[in-house]
């Protein structure tokens, strides 16, 4: 959870900026509520086991009283049997808990939308920095290697991959996956910056003062990333939220009963006019938390990444 | 120019032999085994060879690869005596699963992923384009406020969410459209356009969403820059002024990112087509993954990733056009 | 596969039966309607009848499926639907099911041949004489020739997929690889154009059962082109290809060169059948729920989804085009006997008292589409209704099955893993869920419906549990037990139907003293018992058998649930109220 809120206090260095920023972000309502909105699902996952536990309903726990196994296993009750003792209704036919799914579900989306973004970010980050500061051969490999990568047809080559993959775990196979065909994208954000910082003062400075590479790399260069990263990490975020959840809309993500977002969608969709709480309740989560990544991504881009927030 | 085509062309040749070469060893690697799938529910080992010999799945992995290489360019027969099958070129190999060739198979549903991306390509280049122009040019007004929200709304709605809500509102409930079932544009052009319209809306809501908010900062960007000063400075009106000058230097990045979007999309849009059931290329591809014939999925990926390489191609070479300050 | 006949079942069906009192369901469901304690299956109130009365001639079928056919290479169709589809409308066998509803369909009657063949040297030879004026589409006569023909073709390795039962029983067929090398297979014989001899590696007394199959359906040399002819079969029945547009569309219109006179079984009503294809299975119910214009004469190819179920039962309208035909096919879970921890019987019996039928039949569409299964054979072999031997309740017993668990050493559990058709996911969570209350923790592999068989089929690389059904062949026990139970069947590789590598030497021994009895009536009771018996050593748990339901358009006639095709609309029969309101 690195990549969500820049908090200042975390950030090594010059707290001047850092600060600045945090002021820019304060003032604009957009930031507090998609950071509101971040929060509580990041809560919602984190906290799965203890929030369904007091709902009194595990996620793969049928209930057969509250679905009619006669109409197909409609739920029983008002809006897709919203109760006391089911607060967002059941599922038809199986009669699990909705909330219990929906909760336990963020933590399936969430886990692999970050771990994959975490991967695209490091990785992406390194091959950019290694490829813009120490250029020549290593650059043209490497943007060889990222031009590659992004002619693959990136959805179709991951629905291929994970449809054939058998015996493995599917939340890893799935983030490592997905993170494969992201970095391209990061690496050339960072390349490019990494371009721009190699020839600056303080680092032709930190090199006639005789630090070697990789201190110049971590101390000088990473710090001056640092900022367009983070607002294009946030913003990669809500891709790969929705790739997830068309990996597993399609029906090649994690495996049942483990409930995600988008398998929940993929099932709920041919409910969506006989039960259409079932289908809304996933839909909702995965739109809120998308657009809130997307809207706390923008305010980020405009305030710590320079170039485009120029406006 | 000429110099820099050739050699970009040769550097397309190599990427999609590469893209070829990876899918190859991963599909053909992978525990799946098409002459099991073929054979059927009762099988004998004896019978499960000899499919086996019949596709070449007995032959090493770099004689399949070979022989797939070169059947692109010269084409291939495959068995011998009264079944031999001729896939002539180009031959992306033979599906048993759909008993045609595969190119033949790809020919025969591009039209529909053609059709499908085509059209929602016009739609949301129209609703994009306007929306981030217009915001762009009423920049911090209620307007750009009300167009962005609504821009950013709609990029994070899932394509099969506003898909269902397209149906249940358009078909179910008003009747106004029937359920989407493909016509050629040949037979009938009325009836291939409604029975797409929801397809495009749905795919333009999506891409139009991103398009608005991707247009309205690169025409900010573009009408901060000095010559458009110059310009609005020498007094040309002001259509002029964003439409000469400023759109056609804003159009660079949109330019890339259609090139993206289009060449992706051309290769079948998976999800949209299984919704409407669309028989695109996505749908062919889909199918092709359960049955594992991996023929068709190789055929697909390849032409997936032809279409993106040649698109991104394109988008340079026309860089050179739209914007003034590109030369090769 | 599945073909059989249950004679008193339709009669069940039509009673207004309380499933809760049939036994089926259990002791535990409330009546939260309260009326009388319980509901009647408001699904088979059409079973074993007619719908729409007789149709009129003319006018065009239209058929929505969300699919194409598997093949329709009579060769290579061994998919219950697709024979159904292949052989009432293109191509014609040596025999053929009675196109009648219930359990009449189940009979055989002649259909290419003028009886139901002859058998001598002891059911070792079978010979089968043509009808004269069989033609096809061109004019040109069908010929005794072109069933060897086509039975050879079904030996070839470029047409795989068919049904493998003249592989089974045809002398010298070993190492035979079909036609396409110019060689013939010698035990199929052809002394003159109307007459043909098959002789047999053991006596087989069914023989005429097995003539059915699309593999005894006509192809003529000059027209086989190996694999392409799956795009084009050459039609011998009342209909032929127009065009086919792969996964998309195919039409077909009259051949007229079919000559009624000839046949008994089809009627062909509608000038024109169009099978528009790929579209979402729920769009379909949604379109012949509603039955506007167009779409009055339209079926659906495939079942009715579990998630319409909603939308159909409450609505009389709807209900009265409801078909629900039993599919008369066993749903199992077999567990690898071979392997710990299933090799001790008391684990698997205690997933027998663990599981849960009830949940999986809701997770199947409720008992109004799914009967719940107390024995292997399904209830058309016992004479319509299967015994409870066991008696476990339909909600399982997940206290008997810990105990079992402690008794055979596991007292914490076990993990495992089941194998299911991806179609099966919704049952498959229902059993994981319910074998999880007893300490077995099960993870699901789901596996596409066409690779299926061949995953569960290699018996070294396969999970310890598979989520599978089998149905008879025809309504004999020989076609059910030794498939599923036999261990001398097991295949390492494409193996089918005894995935519980079930290998019992006094099971085997049985099987054997029971196809040898001449007297049907005695082996038909000591299959029965047979049954019973191998229930009690629980190699597989018997779940549910499934019904059919298929909602048809308003304007279509004629039309019933085919109990030898699983239920699928009979095509033999199936025409239009009124020709004129469809479009053509």
């Amino acid at each position: 959870m690195t990549t969500t809120a820049p908090s200042p206090s975390a950030l090594p260095t010059g707290n001047g900026p850092w600060r600045l920023a945090r002021r820019e972000l304060r003032r604009r309502p957009s930031v507090t509520v998609s950071l509101a909105v971040v929060a509580l699902f990041l809560l919602m996952a984190a906290g799965a086991p203890l929030l369904s536990a007091l709902a009194g309903w595990s996620p793969e726990e049928f209930d057969k009283n509250a679905v009619d196994p006669y109409l197909g296993g409609r739920p029983i009750g008002p809006l897709g049997g919203v109760s006391a003792d089911h607060w967002l209704g059941v599922e038809p036919v199986t009669g699990r808990d909705l909330f219990a799914r929906v909760v336990h579900g963020a933590q399936v989306s969430l886990l692999i939308a970050l771990t994959a973004t975490a991967i695209v970010v490091v990785t992406g980050t390194a091959a950019g920095i290694a490829a813009g500061y120490f250029g020549g051969r290593t650059d043209a490999v490497l943007s060889r290697l990222m031009d590659l990568t992004m002619s693959f047809p990136s959805l179709i080559f991951m629905i291929a991959m994970m449809s054939v993959a058998k015996d493995v775990n599917r939340v890893l196979l799935m983030t490592a996956v997905i993170g494969l065909f992201g970095w391209p994208g990061v690496a050339r954000v960072v390349r490019g910056q990494a371009l721009s910082l190699k020839h600056r003062e303080y680092v032709d400075a930190a090199r006639v003062g005789g630090s070697g590479p990789w201190r110049i790399l971590t101390r000088d260069i990473l710090p001056g990333v640092s900022g367009p990263v983070i607002a294009y990490t946030t913003l990669i975020v809500p891709g790969m939220i929705a790739t997830e959840a068309a990996l597993s809309y399609l029906g090649v993500g994690v495996r049942p009963p483990t409930p995600s977002w988008g398998q929940m969608i993929a099932e709920s969709v041919a409910f969506y006019d006989t039960d259409p709480m079932y289908f809304v309740v996933p839909s909702t989560c995965l739109f809120l938390t998308v657009l809130a990544f997307t809207l706390l991504g923008d305010a980020l881009r405009d305030v710590l990444d320079p170039r485009s927030s120029r406006t | 120019m000429i110099l820099y085509t050739a050699r970009r062309l040769l550097g397309v040749a190599g990427v999609l032999l590469a893209i070829a070469a990876v899918t190859f060893t991963v599909f053909y690697v992978l525990p799946s085994d098409p002459a099991a799938v073929a054979c059927g529910k009762s099988c004998s080992t004896d019978r499960l060879e000899a499919i086996r010999a019949h596709m070449g799945l007995d032959r090493p992995l770099w004689r399949q690869f070979a022989d797939f290489v070169t059947g692109i360019f010269t084409g291939r027969t495959m068995g011998s005596g009264r079944y031999a099958l001729h896939c002539s070129f180009p031959c992306l190999g033979y599906s048993y699963e759909n008993s045609a060739s595969v190119w033949a198979l790809l020919m025969d549903r591009l039209p529909v992923s053609a059709s499908l991306a085509l059209g929602a390509a016009v739609l949301w280049l129209l609703l994009g384009l306007s929306a981030g122009v217009t915001a762009a040019l009423r920049k911090d007004t209620l307007t750009d406020r009300a167009l962005m929200v609504g821009a950013v709304a709609a990029a994070s709605l899932p394509v099969y969410f506003t898909s269902m809500m397209l149906i249940y509102g358009l078909i179910r409930v008003a009747g106004l459209l029937p359920y989407p079932q493909y016509v050629p544009l040949g037979d009938d052009p009325l009836h291939w356009a409604s029975n797409l319209l929801l397809p495009w809306l749905a795919l333009a809501l999506l891409y139009a969403a991103m398009y608005a908010r991707q247009s309205r900062s690169s025409m900010i960007e573009a009408m901060a820059e000095p010559y458009i000063r110059t310009a609005r400075a020498k007094g040309l009106p002001r259509r002029t002024v964003v439409v000469k000058h400023g759109l056609r230097a804003g159009m660079t990045p949109i330019l890339t990112l259609f090139g993206m979007d289009l060449g992706g999309l051309l290769a079948g849009a998976v999800i949209t087509e299984s919704i409407f059931g669309l028989p695109g290329i996505g749908r062919l591809f889909y199918g092709a993954l359960s049955t594992g014939d991996q023929p068709v999925i190789l055929g697909v990926t390849l032409m997936a990733a032809a279409f993106i390489v040649v698109a991104n191609l394109a988008v340079d070479l026309l860089y050179a056009v739209v914007d003034p300050r590109v030369r090769y | 596969m599945n073909k059989r006949t249950c004679t008193a079942l339709a009669a069940l069906l039509a009673a207004p039966l309380a499933l809760g009192a049939a036994g089926c369901s259990g002791g535990e469901r409330q009546s939260d309607d309260g009326k009388d304690g319980g509901r009647k299956n408001p699904a088979a109130a059409n079973a074993g009848a007619v719908l729409g009365g007789t149709p009129q001639k003319g006018g065009t079928l239209t058929v929505l499926s969300n699919q194409d056919f598997t093949h329709l290479d009579p060769a290579r169709n061994w998919v219950m639907s697709d024979m159904d589809f292949g052989t009432r409308l293109l191509y014609r066998t040596l025999v053929t099911y009675r196109a009648a509803p219930g359990a009449q369909g189940g009979e055989i009657v002649p259909d290419l041949a003028t009886d139901l063949g002859t058998p001598s040297d002891g059911a070792r030879t079978w010979t089968f004489h043509l009808k004269q004026g069989v033609k096809y589409e061109d004019g040109t006569p069908v010929t005794a020739q072109d069933v060897k023909y086509n039975v050879e073709r079904s030996f070839s390795p470029d047409l795989p997929g068919g049904a493998d039962y003249a592989a089974r029983y045809l002398a010298g067929a070993e190492g035979y690889r079909g036609p396409a090398e110019g060689k013939h297979l010698d035990s199929v014989k052809t002394p003159d154009e109307h007459t043909i001899v098959f002789e047999l590696n053991k006596p087989f007394a069914e023989f005429p059962n097995a003539t059915v199959m699309p593999t005894f359906a006509p192809v003529p040399q000059s027209r086989d082109k190996g694999p392409q002819y799956d795009n084009r079969p050459f039609s011998s029945g009342p209909y032929k290809v127009d065009s086919y547009d792969r996964n998309k569309k195919l039409v077909l219109v009259r051949n007229d060169h079919w000559d009624p006179r000839t046949d008994e079984v089809r009627k062909a009503y509608p000038d024109k059948l169009v099978v528009v294809m790929g579209l979402k299975a729920n769009q379909i119910d949604d379109r012949l729920i509603a039955s506007q214009g167009a779409d009055a004469s339209a079926v659906s190819w495939g079942a009715l989804r579990p998630e319409s179920a909603a939308k159909v039962l409450p609505d009389a309208q709807v209900r009265q085009r409801l078909l629900a035909e039993s599919q008369n096919c066993t749903d199992m879970v077999q567990m690898h006997t071979g392997r710990a921890p299933f090799d001790d019987v008391r684990v698997r019996r205690a997933v027998q008292y663990a599981l849960d039928r009830e949940a999986v039949m809701t997770a199947s569409g409720g008992p109004a589409f799914n009967d719940p299964s107390t024995a292997y054979m399904p209830a058309a072999l016992f004479g319509g209704k299967q015994p409870d031997t066991l008696k476990i309740p339909a909600t399982g017993d997940a206290g008997k099955a810990k105990e079992l668990l402690k008794e055979a050493g596991k007292p914490d559990g076990f993990s495992t893993k089941m194998t299911v058709s991806s179609g099966d996911k919704g049952r498959a969570e229902a059993i994981q869920q319910s074998l999880g209350k007893a300490g077995i923790k099960v993870t699901i592999e789901t596996i596409d419906p066409s690779a299926f068989y061949a995953t569960i089929g290699d018996t070294k690389n396969r999970t310890d549990m598979v989520y599978t059904g089998w149905c008879p062949d025809y309504p004999s026990g020989s076609t059910f037990l030794p498939f599923v139970f036999d261990g001398r069947f097991v295949k390492e590789k494409g193996n089918s139907g005894n995935h519980s590598l079930f290998r019992d030497d006094a099971t085997m021994k049985r099987m054997d003293g029971i196809a040898a009895m001449t007297d049907p009536k005695q082996a038909t009771r000591a299959w029965q018992q047979l049954d019973g018996e191998i229930l009690a050593k629980a190699p597989a748990v018997p779940v549910l058998v499934r019904r059919w339901p298929l909602v048809l358009g308003t304007n279509i006639a004629g039309a019933y649930g085919q109990t030898s095709f699983g239920g699928q609309l009979d095509y033999a029969t199936a025409g239009l109220k009124d020709p004129s309101r469809s479009q053509g």
